[in-house]
C-alpha cells in the first residue's frame, strides 16, 4: 500500500521533530511561539538565498561538481548563518531561559527546513506504485539534519549572546560554526565529485552529525560552568 | 471549536487527495503490441481483454500454483510450448501473457532462423485460441533483462512474501506489469482500400477493344501483432515485383513507338488475407467491356524467399490455351535464368468459402488467372499473411529481382510478339534494366511498415505512397474504398505503454511502521531521561494522558 509507505516516510521525516518537542523542557515552557517565529525567519532567509543563487549561480546540465559554483553555493549558504543569528538575537522572546532559546529556535528552524525541502518530493513521490529507499534515506536525513540544525543554534548562541567566554574555546566555537555553516556544501562535495551512494552518504550524515552534536553539547556546557 | 472544524476539513480533504494512488513514474516502460483480438463468424479469438494489472512471474511455476492473478512473461528466446499449450489448451485463466521478442540487434541478426521458427509456430497457436485475458508482445530491452532475474529469484508467481515469513524475504520484491488503456471496442465497418493503374496500349486505326493483361498483388498483411506484421515476403514481395514491372513498362509505354497493343492494369487489392474479399469487390465493380477484355491476369503472392523454384497456380486445366500459352512463356524465360516453374492445379470449389490464391477470384468471374509464388501448397485461412515472423531479413533480394526478371520478360515478349526469339527487352544494363536500388528502397519500406487493414485508415500514409507511386509510372489511377465481409469482426488497442513497478508487500510497511515506531519511543525516552530526569519518566509512564493536557 503506497499511501501506507508515504505515512511511514512522513513519520521518519517529521515525528523526530515533535518527539523532540513534547519530550524536551520546550513543551512546558510552551516555547511554540519560538519555533514558529524561527520558522518565519528560515521562510524569510530561503526566500533571500533563492534569488542570490537565482542571481549570481549559472546553470549546468550536468551533475559534475564545479569547484567554482560550490564555492559560490557555499557563501550564499552564510546567509543561513545570517538568519539564524537574526532569529536568535534580534527576535524578542518571552522570558525563556538561554537553554532553551538556543533548542527553540534551533528546532523551528528544522522544521521549516524539513518542511520545505522534504515534504513535496515525499508527497509527489512516495505515494507512487514503485518502491524506491529514497524516501527512507530522505526521512534519516532529515534526522540528521535537526541535530546538525539545534548544534548550530547551540554555537550560534554561545557566539553572540553570551558575554563571557573562555578564551581559549574561542577558536574552537567559530571553528565549530564554521564547518557546521558548510556542511550542505562538504556533502554536495561528497555526492557530485566522489560519487558517493545513498546509503553512505546518510551513514556520513548521521555520524558527522553527532559528532558534531557531541562538541557543541560540551562547548556548551563548558561555557555555562559557573566559573 | 472553530479551530477544529476547519482542521477537520483540510484534514478530510488531504485524505481524499491522497487516497488516489497515482501511478507516477515507473521504472521500466515499454511499447507492448497486443495480441489481435477478432471474431470469426461469431466465434471469438485471440486476446480479449486489454488492461492488465497483475503480479509478473516467470516458468518455472510450482505445479497447481494459482496464476489467476499472474501476469506471466515469456521470453521468445527458450520458449517452452509444453507450457504454452498447456495454458491454452487446459483453457488455464491467467491474469496475463507477455512475449518477449528478441532484441533487434546485430548479434541476434545471425540466428533468425530458430526464432523465426519459433515465431511463426507460436503465431499459429494464438490466432486460432481464444484467450480472456490480455496477451501482449513487447521487445526485449536492458530495463527488462534487468528485471527478469528479479522476479525469477521470486516464488515464481510472483507474489511478493507474506508478513509471517522469514526477514530476508521481506526485502524481495515483486513486481507489477500494468497497462492502463480502455475496454477495446469493435472496429465499425473498417475499410479496406483499392488501389488500380491504369496504363493503355497503342490503338490501332480500328474503334475495337485492346485486349487487357493484369498484374495484381495484395499488398495487406494480418499476423498476431496487427502492429508488428510487417509481411516482407507475404506480400511485400508481391508489391515490390509489381511496383517495378509498372515502372519499366511505363518507359516503354511513354514512347508511342513503343508502347504495345495490350493494355495493361496494375492492381494492389487490400483483404487477402480474408478470402481475396477486396479483390472480388474489385472485380464486382468493373466495368463489363473492360472486364471482357483481359485476356490474363497475373497474381503475385509471396515471391522474395525461393531459391530455383516457383510455382504457377491456375484453376483451369493446364491444357487451356491460354494457361499453356502464358506457362510456356514463361518456362522459356525461366530456362534462360536458370529456375524451374512448376504448375499446380486446384479445382475451384463454388460451395467453399474459403479461396485460398487470389486468381480463383478471378476465375469465379470468369477471367483467365493464375497465380505466381514461391509457395507449392494453397496456405491455409490466416496463415502465410506476413506475421510476426515475416520480417525484412525474411525476403531474399535477389530471388525478387529474379521473379522481377521472369514475368516483365515473359510479359514483355508476349505483348510485342518475341516469343521464341532470342531476344532480351529487359536486358541487364540496358535503359530498360531493372533498378535494384528502387527494389531495396520500397522492400525497406514495406518492411517497416505494418500494414493489417482494418487498422488502416482510408487516407493512410502506406495507401497514399503507393496510389502515388502508381499515379507515377500509370496514366489513371483509382482508388477504390470497400468494408470488410461480414464474416471478421476486429477490435481496436493493438498498442499500449507496458509498466512495470516494483513493489513491496504490506507486511514490509508494517515492518517499517513498527521500526519506525520504535525508533521514535526510544527517542522520546532518551530525551526525556537526559533533559528531565528519569523520575519525570516515571511520572509521565504513571499518569500520560491528564498530563499531556495540562501542559497545553
Amino acid at each position: 500500500m503506497t499511501l501506507f509507505h508515504f505515512l511511514n516516510c512522513a513519520l521518519l521525516t517529521f515525528g523526530p521533530h515533535a518527539v523532540y518537542y513534547t519530550a524536551t523542557p520546550l513543551s512546558e515552557y510552551d516555547t511554540i511561539g519560538t519555533c514558529v517565529k524561527a520558522a518565519i525567519v528560515y521562510l524569510g532567509t530561503a526566500l533571500v538565498k533563492l534569488i542570490c543563487l537565482a542571481t549570481f549561480l549559472e546553470v549546468s546540465d550536468s551533475d559534475s561538481f564545479n569547484p567554482y559554483q560550490e564555492l559560490l553555493k557555499a557563501l550564499i549558504g552564510f546567509i543561513d548563518v545570517a538568519g539564524l543569528y537574526f532569529a536568535l538575537t534580534q527576535l524578542t522572546h518571552r522570558n525563556i531561559s538561554q537553554n532553551h532559546k538556543f533548542q527553540a529556535v534551533g528546532l523551528g528552524w528544522a522544521f521549516a527546513d524539513s518542511v520545505l525541502h522534504r515534504l513535496v518530493p515525499l508527497w509527489v513521490g512516495a505515494r507512487g506504485l514503485e518502491f524506491t529507499w529514497e524516501y527512507i534515506f530522505q526521512g534519516i536525513e532529515a534526522n540528521a539534519d535537526l541535530v546538525l540544525n539545534l548544534s548550530l543554534a547551540a554555537i550560534g548562541s554561545l557566539m553572540w549572546l553570551r558575554r563571557n567566554k573562555p578564551k581559549t574555546l574561542i577558536p574552537i566555537i567559530y571553528a565549530c560554526a564554521g564547518i557546521l555553516a558548510t556542511m550542505p556544501s562538504i556533502i554536495s562535495y561528497l555526492r557530485r565529485a566522489l560519487g558517493w551512494q545513498p546509503p553512505k552518504l546518510v551513514a556520513f550524515e548521521l555520524s558527522s552529525s553527532l559528532v558534531m552534536a557531541i562538541i557543541s553539547w560540551q562547548l556548551f556546557s563548558a561555557c555555562h560552568r559557573p566559573a | 471549536m472553530v479551530m477544529s472544524l476547519t482542521t477537520y476539513s483540510i484534514l478530510v480533504l488531504v485524505l481524499v487527495l491522497a487516497v488516489c494512488v497515482e501511478l507516477g513514474d515507473a521504472a521500466t516502460a515499454v511499447d507492448a503490441y497486443r495480441l489481435i483480438q477478432y471474431d470469426l463468424d461469431g466465434a471469438p479469438y485471440g486476446s480479449r481483454l486489454a488492461a492488465l494489472n497483475h503480479f509478473a512471474g516467470v516458468a518455472p511455476f510450482a505445479s497447481g500454483v494459482d496464476l489467476s492473478r499472474t501476469a506471466v512473461i515469456l521470453p521468445l528466446r527458450d520458449l517452452n510450448f509444453t507450457l504454452l499449450h498447456e495454458f491454452i489448451t487446459g483453457k488455464q485463466q491467467l491474469g496475463g501473457l507477455l512475449f518477449l521478442l528478441p532484441q533487434d540487434t546485430d548479434n541476434a541478426r545471425k540466428d533468425t532462423g530458430p526464432i523465426r521458427t519459433i515465431l511463426s509456430k507460436l503465431e499459429h497457436l494464438l490466432i486460432h485460441a481464444n484467450l480472456p485475458y490480455p496477451v501482449y508482445f513487447a521487445h526485449e530491452d536492458d530495463k527488462i533483462n534487468e528485471v527478469l532475474p528479479d522476479v525469477q529469484r521470486g516464488d515464481g508467481t510472483g507474489q511478493p512474501a507474506s508478513a509471517t515469513t522469514g526477514g530476508l524475504e521481506l526485502m524481495t520484491h515483486s513486481f507489477k506489469l500494468v497497462v492502463s488503456t480502455s475496454e477495446p471496442k469493435k472496429l465499425s465497418s473498417p475499410t479496406i482500400t483499392n488501389i488500380q493503374g491504369w496504363l493503355p496500349g497503342l490503338k490501332g486505326d480500328g474503334t475495337s477493344q485492346l485486349p487487357t493483361i493484369a498484374v495484381v498483388a495484395s499488398y495487406d498483411t494480418f499476423g498476431a501483432a496487427p502492429e508488428l506484421s510487417v509481411g516482407s515476403d507475404s506480400n511485400g514481395s508481391g508489391v515490390v515485383v509489381l511496383l517495378e514491372i509498372a515502372r519499366l513498362f511505363s518507359r516503354l509505354y511513354s514512347n508511342p513507338n513503343t508502347r504495345g497493343r495490350y493494355n495493361l492494369l496494375f492492381g494492389l487489392t487490400s483483404g487477402g488475407p480474408y478470402n481475396y474479399d477486396g479483390t472480388m469487390k474489385w472485380l464486382r465493380n468493373f466495368d463489363q467491356r473492360i472486364r471482357e477484355s483481359i485476356e490474363f491476369a497475373i497474381c503475385l503472392n509471396s515471391v522474395g524467399s525461393w531459391d530455383n523454384e516457383l510455382w504457377l497456380h491456375v484453376s483451369k486445366p493446364p491444357e487451356n490455351v491460354y494457361i499453356r500459352q502464358v506457362y510456356e512463356s514463361l518456362a522459356d524465360v525461366a530456362k534462360e535464368l536458370d529456375v524451374t516453374i512448376g504448375i499446380k492445379h486446384k479445382k475451384i470449389n463454388i460451395s467453399n468459402s474459403r479461396v485460398a490464391w487470389e486468381h480463383e477470384q478471378f476465375s469465379r468471374v470468369r477471367v483467365t488467372a493464375l497465380t505466381l509464388s514461391e509457395l507449392s501448397v494453397a496456405p491455409e485461412l490466416l496463415h502465410n499473411t506476413g506475421g510476426l515472423s515475416d520480417s525484412r531479413d525474411s525476403v531474399d533480394d535477389t530471388a525478387i529481382q529474379k521473379s522481377i526478371k521472369l514475368v516483365a520478360e515473359s510479359l514483355g515478349r508476349h505483348i510485342y510478339g518475341y516469343h521464341g526469339r532470342n531476344v532480351q527487352i529487359f536486358a541487364d544494363n540496358s535503359s530498360l534494366a531493372l533498378n535494384p536500388f528502387y527494389v531495396k528502397s520500397w522492400l525497406d519500406l514495406l518492411s517497416q511498415t505494418p500494414r493489417v487493414a482494418p487498422f488502416l485508415s482510408k487516407n493512410d500514409a502506406i495507401v497514399s505512397a503507393l496510389k502515388k507511386e502508381l499515379a507515377d509510372h500509370t496514366d489513371e489511377v483509382n482508388v477504390y474504398h470497400e468494408t470488410i465481409d461480414g464474416m471478421f469482426t476486429f477490435y481496436d488497442s493493438t498498442r499500449s505503454t507496458l509498466s512495470i513497478y516494483q513493489v513491496t508487500s504490506v507486511g514490509f510497511d508494517f515492518v517499517m511502521l513498527a521500526i519506525i515506531g520504535l525508533y521514535l519511543i526510544v527517542l522520546f525516552t532518551v530525551l526525556v531521561i537526559a533533559t528531565r530526569g528519569f523520575d519525570e519518566l516515571l511520572l509521565m509512564i504513571r499518569r500520560p494522558p491528564t498530563r499531556k493536557s495540562k501542559a497545553a
